[in-house]
């Protein structure tokens, strides 16, 4: 619920204000999202299973975005920017699809 | 035996299990040590075996602890700490989802040059098809009248090479870039890369500073500025460049183009003002050539 909330409120903020990416962001943001939504995706398959813990999804939500970025940043530095970039993004894409998955059993089985 | 307290059909497998053993235990002896080695084992594990059958197996779960204050501001606070990551997420979608929007801004490197290098030889071949045209045009006209033509031919010639090589003053409309040095040192590669944009983007006459740049204009490190042909300068420098305002400006300000390669890099100002009479007075004598001559 808060979750829903939080992000509703998020979108409206968004949309209002209608920001600027500032350029040191600008390759690091897609990926912070993409994060992001792993950690909202771990959280509503654990919420479903009924060992969803409010501690553990503050610290992979943070955790998550914070490594991505890390991995992205490295890869700029070593100059393989763009393909660390593509790594992370599959890598977070088949966590969501199996996360997703999931919750999907956990609906329709019965 | 460690258990007492098994089932009756429990025994009665075991029993039989025991026959089982009992059989196994003189093909062990055959095999020597190892074999009792692997015999110890599997009698060790089957004896430390602790599902007896009789009680329902539970699954050990933590204490809780119950402080119903506590409770409630720690489920408060992790509430909000959800509701304003979850804010955070939404918020970081949107502004993407918006920014991304300009097509040449989500495109890497690799693919701008490929589509700049593509532009360049659609160019090219455009070039290419206007010259065979007006080749023939000239050709047409110059038979009209031959010694007119010749005579007028050659002063255009005389003129463009002037101005090519920087002989003459020249103006006309084209753009004036002011380049402000911020923390760091502007290297001369940087330089050279500006003006070979331009140059690409069809600036016909440029001026870097009060040197007139030409074909073989260099530009040389120094600890606080750099040499252009010869003449000392430090920032800011100031660039005038006659051409097609339009594409000059894209030029440099194109996204990771050499402006904001500038700006990031290098913390500089880059300041570019569109100019319909830009004027270029600065000159320079033609060099003599010691090995190449013309083909008559």
């Amino acid at each position: 619920m808060a979750a829903i909330l939080g992000l509703i409120v998020g979108v409206i903020v968004g949309i209002v204000f209608k920001p600027t990416v500032p350029v040191e962001l600008q390759p690091y943001l897609p990926i912070m999202v993409v994060a992001a939504i792993d950690a909202l995706m771990g959280s509503a398959r654990a919420y479903f299973e009924r060992n969803f813990s409010d501690r553990v999804f503050v610290i992979s939500f943070l955790s998550n975005v914070v490594t991505a970025v890390l991995l992205v940043f490295l890869g700029n530095q070593l100059g393989v920017g763009s393909q660390l970039t593509t790594a992370v993004i599959v890598v977070l894409g088949i966590r969501i699809f199996s996360n997703v998955s999931a919750i999907r059993r956990f609906i329709f089985r019965g | 035996m460690v258990r007492g307290n098994t089932m009756p059909s429990k025994r009665t497998n075991r029993n039989s299990n025991r026959e089982t053993n009992r059989v196994r235990d003189n093909a062990v002896n055959a095999l020597g040590p190892i074999g009792q080695l692997l015999h110890q084992e599997h009698t060790d594990e089957h004896n430390d075996d602790l599902n007896t059958g009789a009680f329902p197996q539970v699954k050990k779960k933590p204490a809780k602890i119950h402080d119903a204050r506590h409770n409630v501001y720690a489920r408060i606070a992790s509430t909000l700490t959800i509701i304003v990551l979850c804010a955070l997420l939404g918020f970081g979608y949107v502004t993407q989802s918006q920014n991304s929007k300009k097509s040449y801004e989500s495109l890497s490197e690799d693919e701008l040059v490929r589509l700049l290098d593509e532009t360049n030889r659609q160019v090219d071949s455009l070039e290419q098809q206007r010259t065979q045209l007006s080749e023939q045009l000239d050709s047409i006209r110059s038979s009209a009248n031959k010694q007119q033509e010749l005579e007028r031919v050659a002063q255009e010639n005389e003129r463009t090479s002037g101005i090519l090589s920087g002989r003459l003053a020249a103006h006309g409309k084209g753009i004036e870039i002011t380049i402000t040095q911020g923390g760091k040192h502007i290297p001369a590669s940087v330089l050279f890369t500006l003006i070979e944009e331009l140059r690409n983007a069809g600036a016909e006459v440029m001026q870097f500073g009060d040197v007139r740049v030409v074909a073989s204009t260099y530009f040389l490190d120094t600890g606080d500025g750099v040499i252009c042909d010869g003449v000392s300068m430090k920032a800011p420098y100031k660039i005038l460049v006659i051409g097609e305002p339009e594409s000059l400006t894209n030029a440099v300000q194109i996204a990771g183009g050499v402006g904001s390669q500038l700006r990031v890099r290098y913390d500089a100002g880059v300041r570019i003002r569109q100019n319909n009479n830009v004027q270029i007075d600065a000159t320079r004598q033609p060099s003599t050539y010691s090995y190449a001559k013309t083909v008559e």
